[in-house]
């Protein structure tokens, strides 16, 4: 398997135009208490389309701070995030949302769907929010990729975790991102379920070619995925094959 | 001490971290204390006014002798010469208007060399003991502002004269002018008639005896009672009006408490972890329900120690508009002092504090039910309270049948009580009904607004369907405040349309006369007796009628006695009556007769109807007579008698007319007819109106006599929509994991904006769909039954349409305005916050 994941040394930008995500020197610090607090300390780090990569490391070591740099949710302290080549410090609160609207899905530990809404209007919500049309189509398709079409009127609270989290995937997908970012998709799952999970979100990466970039304690999952990043108090301690992470 | 102490970190700690929504809550509580108590101050400062100057000035006095017209001066001698130890005080009551100042102030004419020992309070600067009853001398209250040796120019009845300042008087003397009998009775043309006697008794007589003998020596037209009767009378008359005023206040409380109810669900629903722990920890249900209870009063007492400070403020507002009605309608009076008592604070803490403990029961309840394990989710809680909607709506329909039959009754004592109890089970049906009208709408609409309006529109409908509970609050609480408005809105605007109806046909005269001193609804002023006879003259006038009118109290109740020609009246005038007769035909049999007929508000209040026969001391033995009819009468609460003017000359032979009515020629210009009146009536200061002047009059008092409703449902609306935002505020701290989660899914900053103004627009259709028909309902109660019971009035149902329109859309843009700081706060979540925060 080609591990396209490039960690470039400082000045050396190699690999941009095939990266769909891509850190250079990423700082970012969070005020607590009028200091700042490291959360990520110099990253470099630059991600292929179609690949699957785990972060994992202890609470607190930066990997939701990096899905969230990733996912354009944030800004870096310092450092540049380019995704698909835009950079996302140039880009104002409407820039960044049009950017998660066309390029990014977020798949989450509690599954976060809206309790108000049908499973169907669940995964329509991202395509109503971006203005799209043929919502309900695309809605219906995602459904049925991950399985859950019979499920389209059932309101969450129906549904069984494993359902829930296959929604959310259905959700994170409808609008066809080329990077989902996700944050302890089995963490709230049953090992079998969360098996179930790691298959659909492997899948989505062969079939879709899309990237995944999953942050997890779980080395069951860390072993999904085709490239580890070990983080360690905000920075990148190693790069390694899920063969390593297995072993003790 | 240790229960306290948690009390403090538990409940009243937090509160400190919410500012705002403490803020908001204390002052919705504080502003429904602040109306309350305005009214009661306000017409507490009115009412008190009734006690003229001169009844704290002179002292004392057991009775009072009056008689209609005036008590004649051989019935005053009469008195003087029983052989019994009696003082009497005569007495001249009425008003003067200080010229160029435009400020009409009490007269009174006592018998000033018998009263100066006796009067009270700081005489010294009494002076001019030697023009005691020169005709210039007056002597002046001390808040006048004159000085001894000062002239003023009074106008008094339709003449004005020049007058000297002798002294100026002491004590609580106020706004007033002291004149001698003499003068006095010269410059108001009272042929020697005083208003009263007042009677002192003197050696041991008491007042049961005294009473026994005048009323023994004295004639049947000549009434004795006991002194201040005419003031309990009046404060009877004001009664219902105060009471009407009253519950109108109590309406921004009753706002105030839904949102009591809803900041200590939202309290209850937040701290249900917190609930759970504590009852773990060995917290009773108990505790758990004072915690809550303490919560609200709290609340209460916090309200209330800004509601009393709002609520002095406020009176001074309220008393210009409550005395300038009572003026109007009721009784002539000068507002007093406003005078906040350790009552009024104690009412106003009480009220604070029991209303709020009443709102939070329910969820204080609830909240002492939760059990230790229990860490319900909201959803399934709402779903709890979305299937007992039903049960709401079967409750609802059986307080509003009770409202129906509430409204059937009769009035209890001259008071709508019934009535008021009909509005209140209307009020709670329709809060009973809210839910299902929420949880009906937002379920058939959201369709409907996903394809009109998108993803925001479908979120906001969830969402408010979602929390039923709360929403139902709002809505209720803003809806309960429109309901007043519409219902307000459509009697003020039935009222209004049927009183200007009534002048169309009342008002057929071309000109209108009055002496230019203002008149009052308890004051008749008179013009000289030969005005009508200059009137008839001219050759621009086809006829000329006249009114006449005596203050009378018919049953213990304050009462107007008029008469007009009868003839003229029914040959022009168009007044209309109950029984739809024609005055063509109904007016020709008063003349000459002991005949009357009576407006509407005297006929509900003692229950007459054509037929009966009223008894009236006008000569030696009471008269009976004749009701022949009932007429429409808008003009004001106390009630007319009228008869024929011979039929009145007959038993009071005075003249002077009050009011003169001109009819001009066909064919006359009513500017050349006006000259003409003027002209004719030059140096004499008489006041003549165009028909289209008095009408302009009528309605601005008429649309001054509802200001203070208006001010007190604004001031219910403010408290409403202040309760909109503040909840909005709490429903978005509640949701912001989903809009943060919306952050994560695509949604712009804007849409969040949108999302929050959209619920904050279904919340506003939804109170106005509620409110609108809550106010049609509670309209009918107002104007078929409170109005009818309070008033007597029939009023004609219409629909304002322009005020409601313009009304209900302002109170829709103020939500939509209360929702911009909440979704304000919506936009600025950082969504990587909140989205971990479960």
């Amino acid at each position: 398997m080609t591990v396209a994941l490039l960690v470039f040394p400082p000045g050396s930008i190699e690999n941009g135009a095939m990266s769909i995500v891509r850190l250079e020197h990423v700082s970012k610090d969070y005020i607590t208490e009028g200091a700042p607090v490291p959360a990520l300390r110099d990253v470099n780090l630059a991600f292929g389309h179609g690949e699957f990569i785990a972060l994992i490391g202890r609470s607190g070591c930066g990997k939701s701070t990096l899905l969230n740099l990733a996912g354009a949710m944030d800004f870096p302290t310092s450092g540049t995030v380019s995704l698909d080549g835009v950079v996302t410090s140039n880009l104002n609160d409407s820039g960044l949302t049009q950017l998660r609207r066309e390029k990014i899905g977020f798949i989450f530990q509690s599954f976060q769907l809206l309790p108000t809404l049908s499973v169907a209007e669940n995964v329509e919500l991202p395509l109503m929010l971006s203005g799209a049309s043929g919502v309900g189509e695309k809605a219906k398709e995602k459904l049925s990729w991950v399985e859950m079409d019979s499920f389209a009127s059932r309101m969450p609270y129906q549904l069984s975790g494993g359902q829930m989290q296959r929604v959310a995937i259905a959700r994170a997908l409808v609008h066809e991102p080329g990077l989902l970012l996700a944050d302890e998709p089995t963490g709230n799952l049953d090992n079998a379920t969360g098996e179930l999970i790691l298959a659909l979100l492997r899948r989505i990466v062969k079939e879709k070619k899309t990237t995944l970039i999953l942050a997890t304690h779980s080395t069951e999952a860390a072993a999904a995925a085709d490239t580890v990043v070990r983080l360690s108090d905000g920075r990148v301690q190693e790069i390694t094959h899920p063969a390593k992470v297995l072993t003790p | 001490m240790n229960a306290g102490l948690l009390f403090y970190r538990i409940i009243l700690r937090p509160l400190r971290q919410e500012r705002l929504r403490t803020t908001l809550t204390v002052l919705a509580v504080s502003l429904g204390i602040a109306s309350v108590l305005a009214i009661e101050l306000a017409g507490d400062a009115a009412a008190g006014s009734f006690r003229s100057s001169m009844e704290t000035l002179l002292g004392d006095s057991s009775l009072e002798v009056t008689a209609i017209g005036g008590v004649p001066p051989e019935v005053v001698t009469q008195i003087a010469t029983l052989p019994y130890a009696l003082k009497i005080h005569p007495r001249i009551e009425d008003y003067a208007s200080i010229m160029g100042t435009r400020k009409t102030v009490p007269l009174i004419g006592v018998d000033l060399l018998a009263e100066s020992s006796g009067m009270t309070g700081d005489s010294a600067n009494q002076s001019g003991g030697d023009n005691l009853n020169a005709q210039d001398s007056i002597w002046i209250g001390n808040t006048l502002g004159y000085k001894v040796g000062d002239k003023l120019k009074l106008l008094i009845n339709d003449t004005s004269a020049e007058f000297t300042v002798r002294g100026v008087l002491g004590g609580n003397s106020g706004d007033m002018i002291l004149m001698d009998l003499a003068p006095a009775t010269d410059a108001l043309r009272r042929n020697g008639r005083v208003d009263r006697v007042l009677i002192e008794m003197q050696g041991g007589l008491t007042a049961d005896q005294a009473e026994t003998i005048l009323r023994k020596a004295l004639p049947e037209n000549i009434a004795v009672q006991r002194e201040g009767t005419q003031t309990d009378e009046n404060r009877r008359m004001l009664e219902a009006f105060r009471w009407n005023l009253r519950i109108l206040s109590y309406v921004a409380l009753t706002v105030g408490a839904f949102l009591i109810y809803n900041t200590i669900s939202v309290s209850v629903v937040r701290r249900r972890v917190e609930i759970g722990i504590l009852r773990a920890l060995g917290v009773t249900r108990t505790g758990i329900l004072a915690a809550f209870l303490g919560e609200a009063a709290a609340f209460g007492v916090l309200g209330a120690m800004a509601g009393v400070i709002l609520g002095r403020l406020m009176a001074s507002g309220a008393v210009t508009l409550v005395a300038a009605t009572v003026e109007s309608l009721y009784v002539s009076s000068k507002p007093g002092t406003i005078t906040l008592t350790w009552e009024n604070v104690a009412l106003a803490f009480a009220i604070g504090v029991v209303v709020s403990l009443i709102a939070a029961f329910s969820p204080a309840w609830e909240a002492s039910k939760v059990a230790p394990v229990e860490a319900m989710a909201r959803g399934r809680r709402e779903h709890k309270t979305r299937i007992h909607t039903l049960r709401s709506l079967a409750f609802a329909a059986l307080f509003a049948a009770a409202g129906w039959f509430a409204s059937q009754q009769e009035a209890v004592g001259g008071k709508p009580v019934f009535g008021y109890g009909a509005a209140i089970l209307l009020i709670a049906a329709s809060a009973l009904a809210i839910p299902a009208l929420v949880a009906g709408l937002s379920t058939a609409t959201s369709g409907i607004l996903k394809a009109l309006f998108g993803a925001e529109a479908l979120l906001a409908s969830r969402n408010l369907a979602a929390s039923l509970r709360r929403t139902s609050v709002l809505v209720g609480a803003l809806s309960t405040a429109l309901s007043m408005l519409v219902a307000v809105g459509i009697m003020v605007g039935s009222f209004r349309e049927t009183v200007i109806v009534w002048m169309d046909d009342r008002l057929q005269a071309d000109l209108y006369l009055r002496p230019a001193v203002p008149p009052g609804a308890d004051r008749h002023p008179t013009m000289g007796a030969d005005v009508v006879g200059v009137l008839e003259k001219l050759p621009e006038v086809e006829a000329v009628d006249q009114f006449r009118g005596y203050e009378i109290s018919y049953q213990g109740a304050p009462a107007t006695l008029g008469a007009g020609v009868a003839r003229i009246a029914g040959r022009y005038g168009n007044r209309p009556l109950l029984s739809g007769a024609s005055p063509q035909t109904v007016f020709p049999r008063l003349e000459g007769q002991d005949a009357v007929i009576v407006s509407e508000p005297f006929a509900n209040k003692h229950n007459v109807r054509a037929g009966d026969v009223l008894m009236l001391p006008l000569a030696k033995n009471r008269v009976a007579f004749k009701v022949l009819d009932v007429y429409y009468d808008y003009s004001n609460e106390r009630g007319f008698i009228i008869m024929d003017r011979s039929t009145l000359l007959k038993y009071l032979p005075d003249p002077a007319p009050s009011n003169v009515a001109v009819y001009l020629k066909k064919g006359v210009p009513l500017e050349a007819g006006k000259q003409s009146v003027d002209a004719a009536l030059a140096g004499r200061e008489i006041f003549v109106a165009p028909n289209v002047n008095l009408r302009r009059e009528a309605i601005r008092i008429f649309d001054r006599t509802f200001a203070i409703t208006y001010a007190l449902e604004a001031v219910a609306i403010f408290v409403a929509i202040m309760g909109v935002g503040g909840a909005l505020v709490a429903l978005v701290i509640d949701r912001r994991r989903e809009y943060g989660l919306l952050r994560f899914l695509g949604a712009g900053a804007g849409q969040l904006r949108r999302i929050i103004l959209f619920e904050a627009g279904l919340l506003g259709i939804l109170a106005n769909i509620a409110g609108m028909l809550l106010g049609f309902f509670l309209s009918l109660l107002l104007i078929y039954v409170i109005n009818k019971q309070s008033f007597g009035w029939t009023i004609q149902f219409h629909w304002p349409v322009r005020m409601l329109l313009s009304g209900l859309s302002l109170v829709y843009a103020a939500t939509l305005v209360a929702a911009l700081y909440p979704a304000r706060i919506a936009t600025q979540l950082v969504p990587m916050e909140v989205i971990h925060e479960d």
